[in-house]
């Protein structure tokens, strides 16, 4: 695939605040994060509310026969997404232990969150 | 600045989370059930105002749900011109359902 040339490169900020497995919106959020940095443009993934819920580190879906997300997640940096924020407020009300979280996640506070909308080119929700 | 759109009702979390990043400067179009949010008098229209962004409701889902008549002050009716007005007024759109 030849590079894509810079002016055709927007930076994408996509924002998953969904619960899994209650909803398919999480893997539909990775999967948009995947295919965005797959066509070489710039991703940033923000887990906010309840979203953060799917970061728990202990998910054992072999008996639901779907695939574990937090697997996913932990793998994104191999895919050249390295940008991992989480809503700090839900993950304190969450109960969500900081040194659970992916190696490569980063905290952030309702102010960080209102900068990274702000400096995205797009947002798009899930 | 942002044109967010909300399509649940203030029971639900999509308010919370959308209120915790919204900024002065941004709006805020409520569809669907989110225009029960402009409710005067109720919680979420106070908590709404205070946010600092403009408010706009879509007309014909006011009217459906019944609100139209009983919105708080500061909201700003539009129809569906005024939706893609909006639309082109702020670059960026974030939809929290």
């Amino acid at each position: 695939m030849s590079p894509v040339a810079e002016h055709s490169r927007k930076s994408i900020l996509v924002v998953s605040r969904h619960a899994h497995p209650g909803s398919s919106l999480p893997r539909s959020a990775l999967d948009t994060a995947l295919a965005a940095a797959a066509f070489d443009q710039p991703v940033t993934l923000l887990f906010q509310g309840e979203g953060v819920l799917q970061l728990l580190p202990a998910q054992d879906s072999r008996a639901a026969g779907v695939r574990n997300l937090r697997k996913v997640i932990d793998s994104l940096p191999l895919y050249d997404i390295e940008a991992v924020y989480v809503d700090s407020a839900a993950a304190s009300a969450f109960g969500i232990a900081p040194d659970t979280l992916p190696a490569s996640a980063r905290w952030l506070d309702a102010a960080g969150i209102r900068e990274l909308m702000a400096s995205h080119d797009h947002v798009l929700g899930f | 600045m942002l044109l967010h759109t909300l399509s649940r009702s203030p029971a639900h979390a999509a308010l919370r989370d959308c209120l915790a990043v919204l900024a002065p400067g941004d709006a805020l179009l409520l569809l669907g059930d989110g225009v029960y949010a402009a409710l005067a008098g109720s919680e979420a229209a106070a908590l709404l105002a205070d946010s600092g962004a403009s408010l706009f409701v879509l007309d014909t889902d006011a009217a459906l749900a019944g609100v139209r008549e009983c919105l708080t002050p500061h909201a700003i009716l539009v129809d569906d011109d005024g939706f893609v007005a909006l639309s082109e007024r702020y670059s960026r759109q974030l939809a929290w359902y």
